[in-house]
């Protein structure tokens, strides 16, 4: 008896089952999985509603996909078999068009509708005078005491803004509209792509680029008319998409010889597309009757879905992102910068940190209350402007970019601080010339991640007023519409099944599209951020 | 530069000059808005809410009609826009109880799973697509999800139950617990991953099998990380607005909470209730005016709660390693 329960022991021992570690597993992948599939299923639903594939012609769907997918796919295979990072390379080469494009048809639309471009030049004139100011003086002159520049500096840009604007505006002759832009943008991009190019290939190349940048620029409103764009937008879309795009293949074409094939992407995918167009047209194949087209980009909110469109949300959303930037970077970056790099270990800043950690769990909701309240009812401003908007998405924001800016900020190594300040260097000196400078990409990624979230907030809006029914906002006191209210009021308002599954669900389309290009940019800066460190 | 000025400038004392302060009093300033805010926040809250409530109507010098304190919180009906007013926020609360509940349901289990197969089993290749995928998740807008609910999840649950309402509490359910899904995974991962190798590799020295260790020694060790994640994602799902005001509907009906066949109805979660008054009157500091920043105050207070009781939760049961 004894010797068999010996043996039932042996029989087990050493045998560990495999079963439950290999169930347990595939559970856990399966609900890890859950919920992305799940909003994957909801996003083909919601495209399909939009795009309306099934509608075209099946010659249409046969040209594109012998045309632009398949090559497409071919010289994609080919480049991950060969060179993973050429495929890399390629797909930047996509990427950085494709997102520079769309910021630059924001500034666009501001341009054309919003910001009349004298005004513009006249307030970009009045900032530029101080900052020539603040330039030449601590260039040419250490003696001054610093209250007294401080004194200079405010008193210019005071004068400067009380004073140029209306000069401009009263200047006997008018300049063009492209004009005034191509010069305003032109010149800093021009500088930039210089700056760039000085600190890869030095001086005489980064000349050539900046006066490449600027002449083509400066072209564009010429070149524009002759494939149906208006000079000024062609203007914009030149500087702010068109110089980084080729400033970028320069880079790859000079720099990285070894990655140059996986340009052969991006020019198989244009090339595909252009040719798919073109087939399609000479052939006479009908494409899909989307919902999302020109028409519903460009079109004002109308009663009936086929008229239906989102232009008005569209500008009202780049400019409350614009507030909303401009307001929460600077106090969200310095409050970071206090939190890690002045403030002693006492009380106050244990009670500042738990705050923030709780205003980063406040409702959305109460936060528009917030809004409503001491902007609204108690300051006395217009209920649902662009200001009281962007402030109030900007207060929303400010723990999420305070967390995110600490973080990155705690990252640069204390042997840099130790070396800065063992040089000399004062606190402001060392946060300046060292801290920042190192923690600034994990700085953007965050604010990038949290304008993001502000971009898609409804509740805040709709509890500061904001009108249901809007027009293009054309000023910043101006009532605004974003895009989410404008969705929001067609699911409930105008809630009827020809909305749901037209206008609504382009809607939706067009806001992801806006999100997920936020959030690709911040996900890619952060990988390159974590692979150079 | 003559050596007079040279020592002068070498040896003069930088921290109080004037640009050092500036700086410093800039970055306190910026430091100091959040708490600016939290107390703004508060003190409207607090003296708006008072105006609602009769018993302190009086102190904030605020005449006309309010209501009481024992009627806003056991009354069982809301109806802010037609007179006779009601203000009771028990159906309110009913529907954000049985919301939470359900989207716990779902995001607490799957979060937590989430949590163990990316810091325990994931391949580094697979973390990197899984984590932007969540992020993702978490990033879509939450009038969207809302939108996901009524227009795709509510047809297909009318298929399994024929007897559900165009708006009901289980699609809001449903979507409010995928959006949280990404706060319990991230936090309870970031627990996980911060136990200390040492603890896995004993487990393995005594001959456990991976389910072992994942199970038996790297979740009880992070479960303080796992509660906190836990109620914060309770308490987002208590704050979310725009996805179940589209989803759950507009009517204040009173649900029993423990009954699941609730989630076939439709109902009124507190933060839904807020936005369905903006459509009433807010111009002048009417009584249904007043009564959105009693149910703001309300929302405040348990979100702050839970936040802080998170917050203390992960502080005192830390399991220390070092």
């Amino acid at each position: 008896m004894s010797t068999d329960a010996r043996d039932a022991v042996e029989d087990g021992f050493g045998h560990v089952s495999r079963t439950v570690g290999t169930v347990f597993r595939y559970l856990l992948l399966v609900s890890t999985l859950v919920g992305i599939v799940t909003l994957g299923v909801l996003l083909v639903y919601v495209a399909n509603d939009a795009i309306r594939p099934l509608t075209a012609d099946p010659g249409w769907h046969l040209t594109f996909v012998l045309a632009f997918a398949l090559p497409s796919l071919l010289v994609g295979g080919y480049l991950y078999r060969r060179d993973k990072s050429a495929l890399f390379t390629g797909l930047n080469a996509l990427g950085v068009p494709a997102v520079s494009l769309l910021f630059a048809s924001a500034a666009a639309m501001l341009f054309v509708d919003v910001v009349p471009p004298l005004i513009w030049f006249a307030y970009v004139v009045a900032v530029a005078i101080p900052l020539v100011v603040l330039l030449a003086t601590t260039r040419y002159s250490h003696r001054i005491p610093f209250l007294a520049r401080v004194a200079t500096l405010a008193a210019v840009t005071v004068a400067s803004l009380g004073v140029v604007p209306g000069a401009i505006q009263s200047l006997p002759f008018v300049p063009q509209a492209w004009l005034v832009v191509a010069a305003t943008l032109g010149v800093p991009v021009a500088g930039v792509a210089g700056t760039y190019a000085d600190r890869r290939w030095g001086r005489r190349a980064a000349v050539s680029v900046a006066v490449a940048a600027l002449v083509a620029t400066v072209a564009a409103p010429f070149a524009g008319p002759t494939i149906g764009l208006d000079p000024l937008p062609a203007t914009v879309l030149m500087a702010l998409a068109g110089v980084p795009t080729a400033v970028y293949v320069g880079t790859v074409v000079v720099n990285q010889p070894e990655r140059r094939v996986g340009l052969l992407l991006p020019l198989v995918v244009v090339a595909g597309a252009l040719v798919g167009g073109a087939v399609v047209d000479a052939l006479g194949f009908a494409g899909p009757q989307a919902w999302i087209d020109w028409q519903f980009l460009t079109s004002d909110h109308s009663n009936t879905p086929a008229e239906a469109g989102i232009y008005p949300a569209i500008v009202g959303t780049i400019l409350l992102m614009v507030v909303v930037a401009l307001a929460s970077f600077p106090v969200g970056v310095g409050a970071a910068v206090y939190l890690e790099e002045y403030a002693p270990d006492n009380t106050f800043t244990r009670v500042v940190d738990v705050n923030i950690s709780n205003l980063a769990g406040v409702p959305s909701v109460v936060y528009g209350l917030l809004g409503l309240g001491v902007f609204v009812r108690y300051g006395g401003m217009t209920p649902g402007t662009v200001v009281v908007g962007g402030m109030t998405l900007a207060l929303l924001i400010l723990p999420i970019i305070i967390i995110s800016a600490r973080e990155a900020i705690r990252s640069v190594p204390d042997s840099m601080r130790q070396a800065s300040y063992g040089m000399g260097a004062t606190r402001w000196q060392t946060v300046k010339n060292v801290v920042l400078p190192r923690s600034f990409p994990g700085i953007l990624t965050g604010t990038i991640l949290a304008l993001g979230r502000a971009i898609g907030e409804t509740a805040p809006l709709l509890m500061i007023g904001a009108p249901q029914i809007f027009d293009l906002p054309t000023a910043l006191d101006a009532r605004v519409g974003a895009m989410p209210l404008q969705l929001y009021v067609w699911a409930t308002t105008f809630a009827s099944p020809e909305f749901y599954t037209t206008a609504l669900a382009a809607g939706v389309v067009t806001l992801l599209v806006a999100m997920l290009a936020m959030n690709s940019i911040a996900i890619v800066l952060r990988n390159k951020y974590q692979r150079e460190q | 530069m003559s050596t007079d000025s040279l020592t002068q400038d070498l040896t003069q004392r930088t921290e109080n000059s004037s640009r050092e302060l500036l700086a410093r009093a800039f970055f306190f300033g910026c430091a100091f808005l959040s708490i600016v805010t939290t107390i703004s926040i508060a003190v409207l809250l607090v003296t708006e809410a008072a105006k609602f409530f009769s018993i302190t109507a009086p102190l904030v010098g605020v005449e006309g009609e309010t209501a009481t304190i024992a009627e806003f919180l056991t009354g069982t009906e809301w109806r802010p826009n037609f007179t006779p007013h009601e203000f009771g926020v028990l159906p309110l609360v009913s529907a954000t109880l049985m919301i939470t509940f359900g989207s716990a349901l779902i995001a607490l289990p799957l979060g937590v799973a989430t949590a163990i197969y990316l810091s325990e089993y994931a391949s580094e290749r697979a973390r990197s697509f899984l984590k932007p995928a969540l992020e993702i998740l978490a990033g879509v807008p939450t009038v969207i999800y809302g939108f996901f609910a009524l227009m795709y999840i509510t047809p297909a649950l009318s298929t399994i139950f024929p007897d559900i309402s165009f708006f009901n509490l289980l699609s809001a359910s449903i979507v409010v617990g995928i959006m949280i899904i990404p706060m319990v995974a991230s936090i309870s991962e970031d627990a996980m991953s911060a136990v200390p190798d040492d603890l896995r590799q004993a487990g393995y020295g005594m001959g456990a099998t991976k389910f072992d260790v994942s199970v038996g020694v790297v979740l009880p060790a992070a479960t303080s990380g796992v509660v906190a994640s836990f109620i914060l994602a309770l308490s987002r799902a208590i704050g979310e607005t725009m996805a179940v005001t589209i989803a759950a509907g507009s009517q204040a009906n009173m649900l029993n909470p423990l009954n699941p066949l609730g989630y076939f109805e439709s109902g009124m979660p507190m933060t839904a209730a807020m936005v369905q008054l903006l459509h009433g009157d807010i111009t002048g500091g009417g009584l249904a005016y007043r009564s959105l920043f009693a149910i703001g105050l309300t929302l405040f207070v348990i979100t702050l709660a839970m936040n802080i009781v998170s917050d203390l939760v992960a502080a005192r049961y830390r399991e220390e390693y070092e």
